[in-house]
């Protein structure tokens, strides 16, 4: 057997394209240190509520939109500001540019918050177990076993599959969001802290994965701070903020995915030591740490897939297929469905095994753990899928967004005109360009999960020839997955 | 810091009572005040399966599991002046009264037109959707039947 030999190599003759420095130092720039208004922005105790509640007032004129307006989609604000305004918004602006900023201000905590709190502004100092806040309700502890994103990842795989009703019929998103409402609020009652949050929101689970690329991260200004304080308020809550809402101990936090960026932590630092942070798109938190969040790059990247096909693509039979609640066709919905299923499941996890099979053979890289290299390089799954769904909603904001003029004039279809555009007529931007600007996103994602997947190498692979080799299966795959998105947006 | 929790817990309350007060106002109490005095308003609202004109409210949470009930016939008298908010609740239907020459008038799904005419001549005014809208267009037809001065009295 052969053995390998990660020592770097002097005489190296393949180049490395990225200064080894700049992998090395985390580029990042204080934020709260140059904007000082923005550090008291976010310390007010008020700051979270004065953006949930506006969120919450228009959740709850979605809702009454839902139930009471009309049944047709594209006339219902439901249907036209959460699946294409919002959607959009949230994956390409929010997520890459805001880390889970989403979080900070979604509105289907509230009830739960409110209940565990018995506040919406203020913090209770007292004892909740493990904690320096008074919180109310059951206070169990969620089970180990659950503690993880599976339940987000089929969750999102079941409402994906039946998108084709959720985003088209105001009563089916007035279903599924009351039933997160009330999961939320039931699970905040019985359990510890955001447990819905962290492990059940669907919409959570793919904020997570792809906050890893956001250009900004919340952190602590020197972990040796951290190591030191006896507080730790920031999981453990003060009397001037609330305990981590997601359970996460600020010394520790070196990824974004499960910061929900409450900034309770900022609040509650005896030592002011917790910033917010600029840096680079993409090249910052690299490496998956679990199966769970490998299946969720692979479920969210052939969901972009399968959304192009169905919801972009020419082929009225899968459209039929997709569309259960109209053309009745279980037989070809099941095909749909399984299809899918299969291919996020098993075919593209399974394609990528066996690219990191190919690659730790290639490579001779015995002495790496095939599951260290699995998790490590799926990281290159995580910009690719981002910009993969970007790609597929530039259309829908371009071709639908003029929805968004009419409806805000008339949002339950009543025949208001409260802006004077309630007849504003449907307008494509522009969907000859749409192509044009699809191609150079799907690029953007081939070159930030190669970017990604050097830098996981860097750190595996000492020597840039057996490097460059054990990135080659998997770089292919991403190339592959890339020319069939191209392809699909092309024509 | 306690004046701030009311303040929040008010918005919240506010809101939960407000808006639906707000849109319920909107709709029963603003609407009917921008016709004449004494206006005769009808809400009417098409729907492709089945072929049904009806005056029922079709909304997000009827419109899978009923079906509505058909309107045949609307009542109005001489000199009514009446107003008729035409609605399609899926697809891209047309409005008109061909005998007083009204329409006809796309109404495309999810949309509010709105119709105004005198019902100065007693006697039945048809009805009906002017395009080929579904299978079920044939049944897309109705009247408004308008009582003379003497039909009143006698009725």
């Amino acid at each position: 057997m052969a053995t390998v030999d990660n020592t770097p190599h002097v005489n190296e003759t393949l180049p490395d394209f990225v200064p080894v420095e700049s992998l090395t130092k985390p580029r990042r720039i204080d934020l709260f240190a140059r904007l000082p208004w923005l550090k008291r922005l976010v310390k007010m105790r008020s700051f979270q509520a004065f953006l949930i509640l506006p969120n919450l007032a228009m959740f709850y004129l979605f809702f009454i939109a839902g139930i009471f307006g009309t049944p047709v989609g594209n006339r219902n604000i439901i249907i036209v500001f959460v699946w294409i305004l919002w959607w959009f918004f949230l994956i390409a602006a929010l997520v890459p540019f805001a880390s889970r900023f989403w979080c900070t201000m979604c509105p289907l905590p509230f009830f739960g918050d409110w209940l565990q709190r018995r506040a919406i502004i203020r913090v209770r100092p007292g004892k909740s177990a493990g904690t320096e806040n008074k919180f109310f309700g059951l206070w169990k502890r969620w089970p180990k076993a659950l503690s993880n994103i599976w339940p987000q990842n089929f969750g999102f795989l079941l409402l994906a599959t039946f998108s084709a009703l959720l985003v088209t019929r105001p009563i089916v998103s007035v279903i599924v969001f009351s039933i997160l409402v009330l999961v939320a609020t039931a699970l905040a009652l019985v359990y510890r802290l955001r447990t819905f949050c962290n492990y059940v929101c669907p919409i959570s689970g793919f904020l997570s994965l792809y906050s890893m690329t956001s250009t900004i991260e919340l952190r602590s200004v020197d972990k040796d701070v951290c190591l030191k304080c006896k507080y730790k308020s920031c999981i453990r809550g003060s009397d001037q903020g609330w305990a981590c809402p997601w359970n996460i101990y600020m010394g520790k936090l070196d990824r974004n995915n499960y910061c929900g960026l409450c900034f309770e932590c900022v609040k509650s630092c005896h030592y002011d030591n917790i910033s917010l942070f600029a840096r680079p798109f993409a090249t910052s938190d690299v490496g998956l740490r679990g199966y769970d969040e490998v299946w969720k790059a692979s479920i969210m990247l052939v969901l972009a897939f399968s959304y192009s096909v169905v919801l972009l693509g020419p082929w009225g039979t899968l459209k039929d297929w997709a569309n259960i609640s109209e053309r009745h066709q279980w037989g070809g919905f099941g095909i749909y469905a399984g299809t899918q299923a299969l291919l996020a499941l098993v075919i593209y996890p399974g394609l990528y095994y066996l690219s990191i099979r190919l690659a730790k053979w290639y490579a001779r890289a015995d002495s790496i753990p095939t599951k260290e290299l699995f998790l490590k390089y799926a990281y290159m799954l995580v910009p690719m899928g981002l910009l993969a769904w970007i790609a597929f909603s530039v259309p829908l904001i371009m071709v639908n967004g003029s929805y968004i003029i009419s409806v805000a004039s008339d949002p339950l279809g009543w025949g208001m005109n409260l802006f004077h555009t309630a007849e504003f007529p449907w307008i494509p931007l522009y969907p000859a360009s749409v192509p044009f600007i699809q191609v150079p996103i799907l690029l953007a994602g081939l070159y930030y999960g190669l970017l990604g997947l050097n830098k996981v190498g860097r750190e595996l692979f000492p020597n840039p020839q057996q490097r460059y080799r054990s990135m080659a299966p998997p770089a292919a795959l991403l190339l592959g997955t890339t020319l069939i998105f191209m392809k699909l947006f092309i024509g | 810091m306690k004046w701030k929790e009311t303040a929040g817990v008010l918005a919240v309350v506010l809101m939960l009572v407000g808006l639906p007060i707000s849109l319920w106002s909107w709709r029963n109490i603003i609407v009917p005040h921008r016709y004449p005095r004494g206006a005769k308003i009808f809400t009417l609202t098409a729907t492709a399966k089945g072929g049904i004109w009806t005056q029922d409210p079709i909304v997000g949470f009827n419109y899978w599991w009923r079906t509505p009930t058909r309107t045949n016939e609307i009542t109005v008298n001489q000199g009514d002046h009446v107003v008729v908010r035409v609605r399609s609740a899926d697809v891209l239907h047309s409005f008109a009264i061909p005998i007083m020459r009204i329409g006809p008038l796309d109404v495309p799904a999810g949309h509010t037109i709105e119709v105004q005419f005198d019902a100065n001549r007693s006697g039945p005014l048809t009805f009906l959707c002017w395009q080929m809208c579904s299978p079920a267009h044939g049944n897309l037809h109705g009247r408004f039947m308008v009582m003379g001065n003497a039909k009143q009295e006698s009725w």
